[in-house]
């Protein structure tokens, strides 16, 4: 094949000049028209392709589940200050996730903090079909709601929330986005290797952060400990356990 | 090397050997407390994990001059030279940083999920203070538990096979304790807030813990004792545990000393 | 060339240059995309949090407060939980007995309650044949009504005196009222509870005082403390306790001023860590307190104002009827001067001589008896002996001395008159014979229980009823129960654990864990004023169990008839409650402690209670756990002596009426006269032939559970290299022993009695008594889990003792043996 046409390579142009690159290039894309599959290029931008799209289109989709909540659940209903008590909005906030009197942080709630409004089964509150389900499902029979924690940290790590947000004043959307403000509660999506959830290791696939609550991992304490404290606050103790 | 800045707090602990009777409780404290594995044959100390491990000791002497006692071992958390010499034995170690000084406690901690299960640190801890795991102690299946894994705490992270572990000075009780003092509005604890599991545990009072740097701390005042000594304090590892022993053949147990060398501590 | 022409592989190019290409292509493609990178992120973060590593779940820190009832030590424990799970046992601080300590045992707790392979989870049935361990689940109703009815059936043959209980819980408590209540309403007599040494000293208390009560001693205030063997630092007593005690006297101006002397053949952890050691022959304590009550009379050291005031039978007297009897005075000065103690117990007689001064001078000397942990029953005339010596030294109900109180004032259960048919078989007596006109200071004697099961061809037992107790695994008779049992042909266990009692039951009615139960202590062991104990249901049973007395009442209501006329409660929190109501009628007790100033540094007087009314009190009781008296309020000394003569006798007049008549000699007892009657010393081992030159010792260690609780797995790490290797246990022999015997250390060994042979691991220690071998108890289970079964050897099987004089238990401290290499 190779000795079959002669290029143009045998023109009087001077090898290696602009001319001379520019001949080569029209002859080849005239020879990749008539044969293309001839052309190692084009499996070279096959494989290429297809791998790109497997690992930036299909691995994110498949790495991560999709899991939807038991119950829906809208934080913007439940942060109105009509309706929950709180000067400021952290104060509304810890109506539901607050401190207990040991420093410790509830957490998501047990169905009794549930119950202190949604006392009666009989009369729901409002009138959106998933309190209905709530009632139906979990009230009456006083059970917990199993809810996926998007923020559950791996064993290993230590995290209390009082220093951070009691005396470091920290604002709960710095690390939790905000989802107060949220009609209803986003997918829970699971890490299917490392057991964790997407919120915890990257939004983003590359670990591209745009929003400080893009992800949790160990640079992003490590980097707000750096920066706005002592270097010793970076101990591993401190943050591990 | 840098100078290190020790303006926190030192966390040390006073074991008055006079006081110990051996009883075993800081033991079995330490290992409730710490989620320590238990395994059938827990006479293979080679096998066995103890971050509180008790040795008797024995006078030598003919019946019925024959006296026992007791060392309570915790890890010694040693410190640097504070010359810019050496590191805690175990930290200088380290290939993969799983193991480090923290210098607002004076506690050296021990990260299970970064240990690559070397063993170096355990060849170099002069205390044998240091245990590795041979097996998954708690798992879901062989050789444990038979729901005794209901009984682990959720403060300490359970360990895996192929790791290093050894006393913390119940470092998550320091964070319990800072977390309530936080709830009161308040930055610095008092004394006694944090207390390790061992010395809160000790029925006979054994064990006095507390901040060295703080010369109000019972510690503080409790090291300068006649009676007070280190093990193995001419390796100058800085250990901050301390112990207190009237009896001299214990000191004199406590280092290598030549015979006739002036043993530490009070003649009596 | 047209490309039609070529083959399809050629016109697609698919050639070895293009496949590398493509693989190129997508290598390079694929490094472009976040895939290795994230997946190598994420394996890593897997094998970090391996699946199979649990994860505990957290939730909400919370503290129970409650009573340990592991021993009848009564600690006060707080138990740490997350959410419903308990995750940790610690101390109360709030609590009198034990400001903020605890045993290893009560540390070790949450293994008990957590560890499933040693648990009952169900009433269980035997299906396979006895000891094989083979049980079917069954319901709490089939138990029940399966129990009821063979019972029944024992009372409508008239035959319920082959009824018998076997009862570990301690004495004082709830449980064992109305266990006894269960059996005496049906008609039986045999309720038999497992002694211990507190018994013991009750017993002596009661001979010489005359008051059945609580044996207290006040080790906090004392500055002198003979112990009598007693393992203060082995878990004598309250351990929690014991220990904080022995933390005061090691602190601060009492360091120097406190002097502790243990009298024990072995260098233990309280004689190593005593002041002083003074190692006696085993069973020859009661020769050395007699010896410095010797030195104590002569050089006139006695408390002459307690002496002559408050006793009785120190001098020489007549009786009413004209009689010379000799007084504890005469007896004494006659038979134990220091020379002679020397050759009884192998001590220096000067060094008795020291030892009596230095107790005599000592501001408030107090002897404490009770041989190792005290939960095996300890020799009468021992104890009589060294509560004399207290009294010599006027140290009775004197702060610093020993107290003997009255019983708590809980409030009797209503009585019933048994029925005709059962005061007929009531009145056939006891099987054990244990309080009958042979035995009048016993209450119960195991060994005479297997004793007559064996002799005779059937069983005299029919059903037996097992509470909270393991006796084949802990009586010290060589395996005669175990036999005896194997001849019973019904077997009930309330135990909560798979032990070695139950695997031999044919019927399991599991109670729950000590921390899923309310229950009480009454007046914990040696505790010096009177305390209540309750403990609290720390977390819900975890399985299908039933607190014992719940099933009893349950039990006594399916049987019907008198059982359940006698049990007219629905369950047993309402028993307890009935029984508080007498702690209300007195009116001067306290149910909460602060911890800031011990009951034993308060002085006598009486403080108002908190509460108003009864109910008020029983949740205050609830909550707290605990209600107790000032101590010393009953220092009311001739009240305190309820004796014929109204005074602490040194001549037991009661010693003296209930053996008159009695052959002595068939007692054990070898003393004669006068002297039976005044505390002395009985040489009561037994002698094998010559071919058994060494005796046996058997010891008990703090951090080694040897009861009917199961040793928790994690005291298994405190325990040391020469005391547990693999599978075997040690035995300690003294170098010297060990040279001539030829056996060095390590050295696998058989140690052998008339009564049969066990294997052993030698443990050369310096501390060990020239010509004893001392083996650890605890050791040697053939049931619970993997942490338990088969590890070394139990000293109970081969002891080969005498009857303890006036007693009639087996001497189980002294049993002669040989040692053969293995």
């Amino acid at each position: 094949m190779e000795n079959e046409d002669h290029s143009p390579d045998n023109s009087t142009e001077p090898a290696g000049s602009v001319k001379h690159l520019f001949h080569e290039l029209i002859s080849y894309l005239i020879k990749l028209n008539a044969a293309p599959l001839s052309s190692g290029l084009v499996y070279f931008t096959a494989g290429l392709a297809a791998a790109l799209v497997i690992g930036w289109v299909f691995f994110p989709i498949a790495l991560y589940s999709n899991d939807v909540q038991p119950v829906g659940f809208s934080h913007a209903i439940h942060t109105n200050p009509d309706i929950v008590d709180g000067e400021t909005e952290a104060e509304r906030c810890a109506y539901c996730h607050g401190f207990r009197d040991d420093g410790s942080f509830t957490g998501i709630p047990a169905l009794s903090k549930c119950m202190e409004c949604h006392d009666d089964p009989e009369s729901p509150l409002g009138e959106s079909p998933e309190e209905k389900r709530f009632i139906e499902e979990y009230l009456a029979g006083q059970e917990e709601i199993p809810w996926h924690k998007y923020y559950t940290q791996p064993d290993c790590v230590y995290f209390s929330h009082i220093p951070h947000v009691k005396n470091g004043e920290i604002e709960c959307k710095t690390c939790h986005g905000d989802h107060g403000a949220m009609d209803s509660l986003p997918a829970y999506k699971k890490n299917r290797i490392s057991g964790y959830s997407i919120n915890i290791w990257g939004e983003n696939i590359i670990g591209y952060k745009t929003n400080t609550w893009d992800r949790m991992k160990m640079d992003d304490c490590a980097e707000c400990h750096t920066k706005n404290s002592h270097e010793e606050n970076n101990d591993c103790f401190v943050c591990h356990k | 090397m840098k100078e290190i800045k020790t303006s926190g707090n030192k966390y040390g602990m006073v074991i008055d050997l006079d006081k110990c009777t051996g009883c075993g409780t800081c033991m079995v404290a330490c290992a409730s407390e710490n989620n320590v594995t238990v395994r059938a044959d827990e006479s293979d100390k080679e096998r066995s994990i103890a971050w509180m491990q008790l040795y008797r000791i024995n006078n030598g002497e003919k019946f019925p001059k024959t006296q026992t006692g007791f060392f309570p071992r915790p890890c010694m958390q040693c410190d640097e030279d504070g010359n810019g010499g050496h590191h805690s034995p175990c930290v200088s170690v380290c290939v993969s940083t799983a193991t480090k000084l923290d210098q607002n406690t004076g506690i050296v901690s021990q990260i299970y999920t970064r240990c690559i299960g070397c063993r170096y640190c355990q060849a170099a801890c002069p205390y044998h203070a240091r245990y590795f795991n041979w097996w998954d102690g708690y798992s879901y299946f062989k050789p444990f538990p038979d729901g005794l894994e209901r009984s682990l705490s959720p403060e300490v992270s359970p360990r895996m096979r192929g790791v290093v572990e050894k006393c913390s000075f119940c470092h998550h009780r320091l964070m319990r304790a800072k977390d309530a003092a936080y709830a009161q509005g308040r930055r610095e604890l008092e004394e006694g807030e944090y207390i390790t599991a061992c010395a809160e545990a000790c029925p006979v009072q054994a064990i006095t813990f507390g901040d060295l740097n703080n010369p109000g701390h019972k510690v503080s005042e409790l090291i300068k004792s006649p009676y007070a000594f280190r093990l193995l304090e001419k390796l100058n590892t800085k250990p901050k545990v301390y112990y207190l022993s009237s009896k001299e053949w214990i000191r004199r147990m406590a280092d290598n000393y030549l015979p006739g060398e002036q043993v530490k501590g009070v003649k009596l | 060339m047209d490309p039609k022409d070529k083959k399809i592989t050629e016109r697609l190019g698919i050639n070895r240059r293009n496949f590398i290409m493509l693989a190129v292509g997508g290598a390079i493609g694929t490094a472009l995309s976040p895939l290795p990178w994230k997946l190598t992120d994420d394996i890593a973060i897997w094998t970090q949090n391996l699946p199979w590593v649990p994860v505990p779940a957290t939730g909400e820190f919370s503290y129970a407060k409650s009573v340990c009832t592991l021993c009848p030590g009564g600690c006060g424990i707080k138990v740490r939980k997350v959410d419903d799970r308990a995750v940790k046992i610690e101390g109360r601080t709030d609590f009198p007995v034990n400001p903020g300590g605890i045993c290893p045992l009560g540390m070790g707790g949450l293994q008990l309650l957590y560890n499933e392979k040693i648990r009952f989870t169900s009433p269980m049935k035997r299906v396979g044949a006895r000891g094989t361990g083979a049980f079917q689940t069954i319901t709490w109703d089939e138990a029940l009504d399966t129990l009821a009815e063979r019972i029944s059936g024992l009372r409508d043959k008239g035959n319920i005196g082959t009824l018998a209980a076997i009862d570990g819980n301690h004495s004082g408590s709830t449980m064992p009222v109305i266990i006894e209540r269960f059996l005496k309403t049906l008609g039986s007599p045999n309720y038999m509870r497992m002694q211990t040494s507190q018994d013991t000293c009750e017993t002596a208390a009661y001979i010489l005082t005359g008051t059945r009560g609580n044996v207290g001693y006040d080790l906090e205030n004392a500055d002198y403390i003979l112990s009598f063997g007693s393992g203060l630092l082995e878990g004598w007593g309250s351990p929690g306790r014991v220990l904080n005690a022995w933390g005061l006297w090691k602190s601060g101006d009492l360091r120097d001023s406190v002097h502790i002397v243990q009298v024990e053949p072995r260098a233990s952890n309280t004689a190593s860590r005593a002041d002083s050691w003074v190692p006696v022959k085993p069973g020859t304590e009661a020769a050395l307190a007699l010896g410095i009550a010797h030195v104590i009379i002569k050089d006139n050291l006695y408390n002459s104002d307690f002496v002559e005031k408050y006793s009785f039978g120190f001098d020489d007297f007549k009786s009413a009827d004209g009689v010379d009897h000799k007084g504890f005075k005469t007896l004494v000065l006659e038979k134990y001067p220091p020379e002679k103690v020397e050759e009884i117990t192998g001590l220096d007689a000067g060094d008795i001589r020291i030892l009596a001064r230095d107790f005599a001078n000592a501001s408030a000397p107090l002897a404490v008896c009770g041989r190792g942990k005290g939960a095996l029953y300890g020799s009468l005339y021992e104890s009589t002996a060294v509560l004399a010596l207290n009294a010599l030294v006027g140290g009775i109900n004197r702060k610093g001395g020993i107290f003997i109180n009255e019983p708590l004032s809980v409030a009797g259960l209503p009585v019933l008159e048994p029925d005709i048919s059962a005061k007929t078989a009531l009145d056939k007596g006891r099987i054990d014979r244990a309080g009958s006109s042979f035995f009048p200071f016993s209450q119960s004697l195991f060994n005479n229980l297997a004793e007559s099961v064996l002799k005779e061809n059937e069983s005299p037992v029919d059903t037996l009823l097992v509470f909270s107790a393991n006796p084949l695994f802990t009586i010290p008779d060589a395996g005669d129960f175990r036999k005896a049992l194997d001849k019973i042909p019904f077997i009930a266990s309330f135990s909560p654990y798979r032990d070695e009692t139950s695997m031999v039951a044919d019927l399991i009615l599991p109670d729950h864990n000590y921390l899923e139960k309310i229950d009480d202590i009454a007046s914990p062991a040696g505790l010096q004023y009177n305390l209540y104990g309750l403990s609290a249901q720390v977390v819900k049973p975890l399985y299908d169990t039933k607190n014992s007395g719940d099933a009893v009442i349950e039990l006594a209501k399916k049987i019907g008839g008198p059982a359940e006329n006698a049990f007219p409660w629905t369950e047993y929190e309402q028993v307890l409650k009935a029984r508080v109501e007498g702690l209300y009628e007195i009116q001067s007790g306290l149910t909460s402690y602060d911890g800031s100033s011990p009951p034993w540094q308060r002085s006598g007087s009486i403080v108002s209670p908190s509460y108003s009314d009864f109910d008020r009190m029983w949740e205050e009781i609830k909550e707290n756990g605990l209600w107790y008296q000032q101590p010393y309020t009953s220092r009311d000394i001739e009240k305190t002596f309820k004796t014929q003569s109204g005074k602490f006798e040194f001549f037991s007049s009661l010693i003296a009426s209930s053996l008159n008549g009695i052959d002595t000699g068939a007692l054990g007892i070898k003393a004669s006269g006068d002297e039976i009657c005044i505390p002395h010393f009985e040489d009561a081992s037994l002698k094998a032939d010559d071919s058994f030159p060494l005796r046996m010792y058997p010891y008990e260690l703090i951090n080694l559970s040897s009861g009917w609780i199961p040793n928790p797995p994690y005291l298994n790490k405190t325990l040391l290299d020469d005391q547990l290797k693999k599978d075997q246990s040690f035995v300690d022999i003294n170098p010297d022993t060990a040279e001539q015997l030829g056996i060095k250390h390590g050295d696998m060994i058989f140690i052998e009695s008339p009564q049969g042979r066990i294997q052993a691991l030698v443990n050369i220690f310096e501390g060990a008594m020239p010509g004893i071998v001392f083996m650890p108890l605890g050791f040697g289970h053939s049931a619970y889990d993997d942490f338990l079964r088969g590890k070394g050897s139990n000293p109970n099987e081969i002891i080969f003792g005498g009857k303890d004089p006036l007693s009639g238990q087996t001497v189980w401290w002294d049993t002669p043996v040989r040692v053969i290499k293995a």
